[in-house]
């Protein structure tokens, strides 16, 4: 490997930092794991979810992986699409993250159907009506495509350097980078709308049934994951204290997703003027009112979505004084990330604990009471699959060549 | 585009030149684009088409046109008295979990402030929310109207209980150890409890209708073959029956009193009806 030009006395002894980390991870690790033994042999019963909230906070966990690893098709499309090679040198990360994000959801979303056994059903019988049976379709393939992507990065391991055939194989993979670029971008941006659209297309729940959601959950994917890769990148450099991606490409990034984050507010501030101000219906006027009196989630949306996914960061990403630092980079991808996930759960749970009203003349205060809060076991699993995430990342940053690009350096 | 109107007078001028070939290509490009136009929205290859061409239409009661019959059911919330009983039928002869009913009674306050009670089974929409969702098809509306799920097929994903717009999906959150209390004195269960992990609803009990119309009953006239919630009502307030047959006491009682269906304007075309609370003393 290029980058470890100072020799690496051994492999395994830790420092004692490293060793807290590994522990750390070893211990959301088993904690995850043994919640998900429990839960497979027990059932969804351990939860908090009930027949009035049925989605919570592993629906959140899912959503927000997704959108979070939406940096893999944004830098693999601006790179090989659009023919911007100045941001090579972070591709692989991006395809790295995105790896990552995808099967933690894909690992969530086994912990929280009812059959896991059957994980494999939309694949066989399809409902071609269903967003959701899209969705898992775009997703199985794009998982794939992640990994012809990165394939060839897993070839350049040592390791197998004895298979030369292997390189060989890896390289025409990599010439097709373009194709993939075009087919990553076009699944990407159907199943990141469409996750949007599974609570858009539900004319049954007032706060949900608008054209903005898929839109709006596209626009925060795309704005957000990049910056989570910068911000990956710049965390790496500190603690390896070697330079993986140059601070000129992730400080392009931050700004771009800056700009990225103004237009999501932007159609966002519509979003709400129409829905709350212009365009009051009975249904969501009495839902907003059920919110407002009852639950946290104005508190939420206006300081967990706006100040702190929105506002901090794009003060953070556009004002020089604070893009030049990487340090407010970092804490500005963090900001932006916590509010992704922040209206990912807001958006789900607001428009589950909202009683439906179908039958006329039933007061709904009577239904009302039932609010959410995700239990222990829900935590457990959502320490489990964050140590998962993690634990993936240490060991990509660790010993796969991921701040190296094919281009330079061989042949 | 680049034709100059009269009114406006442009310094510049913008010529638009078009070969053959590009006129040709604009050509075909627009008959390409009229013809997948067309086949997408009224042709073969139409999504509209495959499933529910006859639903979107909307110029019949039933969804399926060419079925025998169309099972729905009328509700009197007039004459209903709250007593519970077929919420209690209802989980024994489905041996439906006590919590989790799949019949509700609920009390309720009408405009004019007259107190009744109001009930609903599964709605069983022609338009369903719930079978559009389904990632598996494991949820689908049978020919004759009735909306049913496959335990075999569900994978539990609970989308369908999001989209339901009456609250009717239950879902199997463990497994059942529980004795169930209904049974025997409110009936005995007459299908197989569900498993574990997928979701459950009411059925206008399809094994009675099914079984009755092979042995040649009539469902909502012989009581075999006939809804329990249904045949246990003490005061008649559910009615039962062929919404495609004139003759049925469903059919009746829709053309001769005023109804409503719950939510209509959200498309769905449920088959129940209610028949509303009179108001006055």
């Amino acid at each position: 490997m290029t980058t470890s030009t100072a020799p690496l006395p051994r492999r395994f002894p830790l420092s004692p930092r490293a060793g807290g980390w590994v522990g750390f991870l070893g211990l959301a690790l088993l904690v995850g794991l043994t919640a998900a033994i429990l839960v497979f042999a027990r059932g969804l019963i351990l939860t908090n979810l009930s027949n009035g909230v049925p989605w919570g906070l592993w629906i959140t966990i899912d959503l927000s992986a997704i959108a979070l690893g939406a940096g893999a098709f944004t830098l693999s499309a601006v790179v090989y699409l659009f023919g911007l090679k100045r941001f090579q040198p972070i591709v692989r990360l991006a395809v790295f993250v995105g790896f990552i994000g995808y099967t933690t959801a894909l690992l969530t979303l086994v912990m929280d159907i009812g059959r896991p056994d059957r994980f494999w059903h939309p694949w066989v019988y399809w409902n071609i009506h269903s967003v959701l049976w899209e969705i898992t379709w775009c997703i199985t393939i794009y998982l794939a495509i992640l990994m012809v992507e990165f394939l060839p990065v897993i070839a350049e391991l040592k390791f197998f350097d004895r298979f030369p055939k292997l390189h060989h194989w890896a390289n025409r993979l990599h010439g097709a980078a373009p194709v993939l670029a075009v087919l990553g971008l076009l699944i990407s941006l159907l199943h990141q709308s469409s996750l949007g659209a599974t609570y858009g297309i539900l004319r049954s729940r007032p706060i949900w049934f608008k054209p903005s959601m898929p839109i709006m959950f596209i626009i925060s994917a795309v704005a957000v994951g990049p910056a989570v890769t910068m911000g990956v990148a710049h965390v790496v450099e500190w603690i390896r204290r070697k330079p993986t991606v140059p601070h000129d490409i992730l400080r392009t990034i931050a700004r771009t997703s800056g700009l990225g984050l103004l237009l999501y507010a932007y159609i966002k501030f519509w979003d709400l003027a129409a829905v709350t101000y212009y365009g009051r219906t009975p249904g969501s006027d009495q839902a907003f009112s059920i919110l407002r009196d009852f639950t946290p989630y104005g508190f939420g949306f206006w300081v967990g979505e706006i100040v702190i996914g929105i506002l901090l960061p794009v003060l953070f990403f556009l004002m020089p004084r604070f893009n030049r630092r990487p340090a407010y980079l970092v804490l500005g991808a963090f900001l932006a990330m916590v509010g992704v996930v922040f209206n990912r759960w807001n958006v789900t749970v607001s428009g589950l604990v909202v009683p439906l009203d179908y039958a006329p003349g039933v007061d709904l205060s009577a239904v009302l009471a039932k609010p959410y809060v995700p239990n222990l076991t829900e935590w457990a699993i959502a320490l489990g699959v964050l140590g998962y995430a993690l634990m993936l990342l240490t060991l990509g940053v660790r010993y796969l060549p991921l701040f190296r690009t094919s281009e330079d350096g061989k042949h | 585009m680049s034709e100059q109107t009269p009114g406006k007078k442009r310094k510049q001028k913008v010529r638009l030149e078009l070969t053959r070939r590009d006129f040709l290509t604009l050509a075909a490009t627009a008959a390409g684009s009229a013809v997948a136009a067309q086949a997408l929205t009224t042709g073969p290859l139409s999504p509209f088409s495959s499933l529910k061409q006859s639903q979107l239409a909307g110029e019949d009661i039933g969804g399926h046109a060419a079925a025998r019959h169309q099972w729905g059911m009328v509700i009197n919330l007039d004459t209903c008295i709250g007593c519970e009983y077929c919420q209690r039928a209802c989980s024994a002869t489905n041996d439906v979990a006590p919590e989790a009913p799949w019949n509700i009674v609920q009390e309720a306050e009408s405009a004019a402030g007259r107190r009744y009670f109001f009930s609903r089974p599964c709605l069983h929409c022609q338009h369903a929310p719930c079978v559009e969702v389904c990632p598996v098809q494991a949820t689908y509306v049978r020919e004759d109207g009735v909306v049913i799920m496959d335990d075999d097929r569900c994978i539990g994903c609970r989308y369908c209980m999001v989209a339901c717009p009456y609250d009717a999906r239950r879902f199997n959150w463990g497994e059942r150890q529980d004795v169930n209390e209904f049974v025997p004195t409110w009936g005995i269960a007459e299908v197989e409890r569900r498993p574990r992990g997928v979701v459950e609803k009411c059925t206008f009990c399809v094994h009675r209708i099914d079984s009755g119309l092979a042995n040649g009953l009539v469902p909502g006239v012989d009581p075999e073959a006939t809804p329990a919630c249904v045949n246990i009502c003490p005061v008649d307030a559910r009615v039962f029956g062929d919404l495609k047959d004139p003759e049925s006491r469903v059919a009746k009682l829709i053309e001769d009193s005023a109804t409503f269906r719950l939510r209509e304007e959200l498309g769905t075309r449920p088959s129940v009806y209610y028949i509303p609370p009179k108001e006055g003393v």
